[in-house]
């Protein structure tokens, strides 16, 4: 098992009270699916996936990361854990805009540690395999949305992780570059990387294995 | 990483061209503050550091204590130096030095086959013992140190003057003519030095103490009590205790001078201070070089300090207000994998980056401005890469520690966004940011508005000081010194020719005048005491009419009168105060007589006449006890002619032309009297000429930042302008409206500031004895030039702001 949340439940306190964002959410995750999670706005859908993506934490619950449960360990070794197994790319891409291309996929083995000689291997092997050798002096503003949510992903799968969260990753493109990226992803799935992706598009979200239905915080069916 | 950081860095600079401008000016411009004021401190206590065994080596002063005052000086009598050598071992070395009082200059004179082929004045003509060059290192590039004034009639001097005389020859063995107040001697040229390090004993030739009639009177003199006219300095033994030394100083001179000094009312203590402190710590080098400060140094380097800090603040405020620009890339950076610390070390990465750069500029800055500095701070500070590896390394410690108080709190505010909030385009500046901006803004202000008021202050004093009554006439006083024998003897010769000038009011001489340094006094007692009961009076020793000549106001009595014969025999003019410390009144003191003992004889004069105060010395000084004295010599040191003329330089001419008459051998050198008293003010005005660049440094720092954050503002609330435009706001609404935040700001620092800078201007102005009040106009004025000038700063981008029309700046949202 990949990963497993127990009773999670996320809040918010404010002068008109507590506000439920996530209640009494379980599921496990297995290695090598491919899961949707599905659900209108304000259901919770981001705010599950920043906590799988350990960015944010269940005000209640258990989470446990092979084996590791995330909810009791410090923020050093969550941050290793995290670091070493999950990659994100976003809706609006996030890339750093005054790096290449180049430079934004290498950022992460920056901050792995990783030797100057490897760190060009790898990043050099990515160009390759996305096709944007041509491209990797080019700014992210000289880009496409698609070309640049290629960029985020090339970057979140740098360093191998065995998780992929991805947040309405084609949320900003158009329906060909769209399906680019999916498919993409299912390659990627299909050479053994979990992935777990917030969608609004039933078209989408069919590319996986599994679909989760958030409805006002909680899984539903 | 370091080079991704570097190229973040970079683009960054780039991109944001105008906020890169502000900070890096504003950053090298403080650095060089700083570099300026590093080189100028270094300079400053580098006084007679160079010494061998500096810290063993002190200089001897004598506290003079009398019924109602007490006084340090510098000076001892003649035998006290080696008689200490004598008494107590630790003293390992002694040497004495002579400065002529009342004489600035001495005449060369080189004769080649009989005839004088070259004469000219010379400036810190010092006398000293055999034992001088033993103390103190000179840097000798002809002769030897220990054994060069070991014979009367020796002298050394620098290496200009040797340039002087002899041009590239060698000046060791030569003979010159040196005509001071000495005598007229034939001196044997035993050394030629090189004055490469900076010193108190800051001589540029140095006479045998035992020629002339200074020697004579040096191998004479017996008296520990009078004549302390001698600057004495010792060298102890390695690890000698100096504080037990001075303990046992007080017995030292009670033994030789007990009886003396009971007899004429006035007792003696010695101190010690360390050489290496004279040119800061000293309270009084006398006639020797002028006096650092340690007072200035540390006003100085604060102005530095926070001129150097107003930059920091800038690029502090203007990188936490474009934070929301940088947050999206801390929110990436941070799901990619950066861990707090590495975005905290990339951050100040980056200011270390800015500032380096700015070291870059400021060091040319400092290259450029270093001329400029040394006229105002009237020092001659050159860099040398030998001299000043220590200053480089502190330079660039100073970039490192800049860079680093800079990007702190950036640096920290950045890398603690949380990746969600910023990525999902929620940032806003936590107000506790919002807060620590303002509070930084209104520091800013506040030190510039204490430095405007320090500036108005100074000015007004300074103002004060060249408009205040002297109680006598000090325009058209050309003051022409009688600097040797010849001309001394001249003096009446040369004033029956001058006065046959119509355009020339009087003319008189005397051993001093107002405005110059002179150490001329005595203790007297009046009839019925005794000298245990004196009071100490400054003299001058005057010609007959010196007191008409520059207008002393005789309010009772006569002035000296050749009228009377026995004017030149024992009679006394005073001042007002001094009659007031006698016990009398102007009125009753006429015919009253004053006494004082010396060597068993008492001596006595009768006060014939009584003057209204005036100002003998600069007024940080009050007004003391004066008195004239008929000087039955004729010994005078300066001759003073008032004139009326509309034509100061034909009156010069005429004046020259007389002089040569007389002295054809001599220059004719000439001062004006108002202007000698001015120059008792050229540290306090050097000073307020240094602080008010500075003033205009930190002002400018600080708008450069207020204008970045005005920027800023402007362009975070473009939309809010354009719906209020939509709504009917007039421009004038709008400018209002982004200037308000701003000048209430500014309001703050003027309150904060006003308190401070009343303070510290109070302290400052205690130094003068005659001082002005701190107005609340002054307050007024620096409050509304700091609002003038920040609005000035703000609205222009409000203004700019306010002119875009609405629709586009909606329409980018």
């Amino acid at each position: 098992m990949l990963l497993q949340l127990n009773k999670v439940f996320k809040w918010y306190d404010s002068k008109a009270g507590r506000t439920f964002i996530l209640r009494d959410v379980n599921f496990d995750v297995q290695e090598g699916e491919f899961i949707s999670i599905m659900g209108p706005s304000g259901s919770g859908k981001s705010t599950l996936l920043h906590i799988l993506g350990m960015m944010d934490e269940p005000s209640e619950g258990e989470y446990y990361f092979i084996e590791q449960p995330v909810h009791k360990i410090r923020e050093k070794q969550r941050s290793e854990l995290y670091k070493k197994y999950i990659g994100f790319v976003f809706q609006a891409y996030h890339l750093i805009d005054e790096l290449t291309v180049y430079e934004n996929i290498e950022t992460p083995l920056l901050y792995h540690g990783m030797k100057s000689s490897e760190r060009q291997s790898l990043v050099a092997d990515i160009l390759d395999r996305f096709h944007m050798v041509g491209k990797k002096d080019l700014f992210p503003s000289q880009l496409s949305g698609g070309q640049q949510q290629l960029v985020g992903i090339a970057r979140a799968i740098i360093t191998k992780p065995k998780l992929i969260l991805a947040d309405e990753p084609t949320g900003n493109l158009n329906s060909k570059q769209g399906e680019e990226i999916m498919d993409l992803f299912k390659q990627l799935n299909q050479e053994g990387v979990t992935i777990i992706q917030v969608t609004h598009s039933e078209k989408n979200a069919a590319y996986g294995s599994r679909i989760i239905n958030l409805f006002d915080g909680r899984i539903e069916g | 990483m370091l080079r991704n950081y570097f190229k973040i860095a970079f683009r960054n600079l780039q991109k944001n061209k105008a906020f890169s401008f502000i900070n890096i000016l504003g950053l090298s411009v403080g650095m060089a503050c700083c570099m300026l004021i590093l080189l100028y401190v270094q300079n400053e206590i580098s006084y007679d550091k160079h010494h061998t065994r500096a810290e063993d080596m002190y200089r001897v002063g004598t506290t003079f204590v009398t019924t109602d005052q007490t006084k340090n000086m510098p000076y001892t009598p003649a035998p006290m130096a080696f008689t200490l050598k004598a008494d107590f071992p630790e003293v390992e070395q002694a040497t004495r030095v002579f400065v002529p009082f009342n004489e600035d200059k001495a005449i060369f004179k080189l004769a080649e086959n009989g005839k004088v082929s070259k004469s000219f004045y010379e400036s810190k003509g010092y006398m000293a013992d055999s034992t001088f060059f033993d103390l103190f290192s000179y840097k000798f590039i002809e002769g030897v140190p220990h054994t060069a004034l070991n014979e009367p009639n020796s002298v050394v001097v620098s290496e200009e003057i040797a340039q002087k005389l002899f041009g590239n020859q060698s000046a060791l063995n030569k003979i010159v003519h040196i005509a001071s107040s000495n005598g007229n001697i034939d001196f044997k040229i035993t050394g030629v030095f090189r004055p490469d390090k900076l010193s108190t004993i800051d001589g540029r030739f140095f006479m045998s103490l035992s020629s002339g009639e200074m020697g004579a009177y040096v191998r004479s003199a017996r008296n520990f009590a009078f004549n302390n006219m001698f600057y004495t300095f010792i060298r102890l033994q390695p690890g000698s205790n100096p504080q037990a030394l001075e303990k046992k100083l007080t017995a030292f001179i009670n033994k030789y001078a007990g009886a003396d000094m009971k007899a004429a009312g006035f007792k003696k203590k010695q101190f010690l201070e360390a050489v290496s402190d004279l040119h800061l710590k000293s309270e009084d080098n006398g006639q020797m070089a002028g006096k650092g400060s340690i007072s200035y140094v540390y006003l100085l380097t604060s102005i530095a300090i926070f001129t150097l800090l107003i930059a920091c603040i800038n690029f502090m405020n203007l990188s936490t207000a474009r934070s929301g620009k940088r947050a999206a890339e801390v929110g990436i950076r941070k799901v990619v994998g950066a861990e707090k610390a590495m975005l905290i070390s990339q951050f100040l990465g980056e200011s270390l980056l800015l500032s380096i750069l700015g070291l870059v500029i400021a060091s040319v800055l400092v290259f450029l401005f270093l001329p400029v500095f040394n006229q105002l701070a009237s020092t001659s500070i050159h860099i040398e890469v030998s001299q000043h590896v220590f200053t480089f390394l502190g330079f660039i410690a100073l970039a490192i520690i800049t860079g680093l108080i800079a990007g702190s709190y950036p640096a920290f505010y950045l890398a603690s966004f949380q990746p969600i909030k910023v990525l999902k385009g929620k940032f806003t500046n936590t107000l506790a940011a919002v807060n620590l901006r303002r509070g930084l803004v209104i520091f800013q202000f506040s030190i510039s508005i204490i430095l405007i008021l320090a500036s108005l202050v100074v000015w007004k004093q300074m103002n004060y000081l060249k408009d205040q009554s002297l109680g006598f006439k000090q325009a058209q006083q050309v003051v022409i010194p009688l600097r040797t024998k010849t001309t001394k003897s001249s003096y009446e010769a040369l004033k029956t020719e001058i006065q046959k000038n119509s355009q020339v009011v009087s003319a008189a001489a005397a051993g001093s005048y107002p405005g110059i340094f002179s150490a001329r006094d005595q203790n007297f007692y009046t009839d019925g005491k005794t000298g245990a009961e004196s009071v100490n009076v400054k003299l001058n020793d005057v010609d007959y009419n010196f007191i008409e000549t520059l207008g002393f106001k005789v309010i009772s009595g006569r002035p000296f009168s050749k009228n009377f014969a026995a004017d030149t025999n024992s009679r006394i003019v005073l001042n007002e105060k001094a009659v007031a410390a006698f016990g009398y009144t102007p009125e009753n003191v006429i015919g009253k007589r004053l006494h004082f003992d010396w060597n068993n004889e008492v001596f006595d004069y009768e006060i014939i006449g009584v003057v209204k105060d005036f100002h003998y010395e600069g007024l940080q000084q009050s007004i003391g006890r004066f008195g004239f004295l008929l000087d039955r010599n004729q010994n005078y040191n300066y001759m003073v002619v008032n004139v009326n003329t509309s034509s100061m330089e034909s009156m010069l001419q005429f004046m020259e032309t007389q002089w040569k008459k007389f002295n054809p051998e001599e220059p004719f050198e000439y001062t004006f009297m108002d202007q000698d008293f001015q120059r008792n003010y050229d540290t306090e005005q050097r000073m307020g000429t240094i602080v008010s660049y500075f003033t205009f440094i930190a002002i400018f720092i600080s708008c450069l930042g207020l204008y970045g954050l005005a920027t800023f503002t402007a362009e975070q609330r473009i939309k809010e302008i354009g719906i209020r435009k939509v709504l009917g706001a007039s421009i004038t609404n709008i400018v209002q409206l982004l200037s308000k935040d701003f000048l209430k700001l500014v309001l703050i620092a003027l309150l904060i500031a006003g308190p401070i800078a009343w303070y510290a201007m109070n302290e400052w102005l205690q130094k003068f004895a005659y001082r002005i009040e701190i107005q609340w106009w002054m307050f007024a004025i620096a409050g509304c030039m700091a609002l003038l000038i920040a609005f000035l700063t703000v609205s222009f981008q409000a203004v700019k702001a306010a002119l875009i029309n609405p629709v586009k700046s909606l329409k980018t949202e």
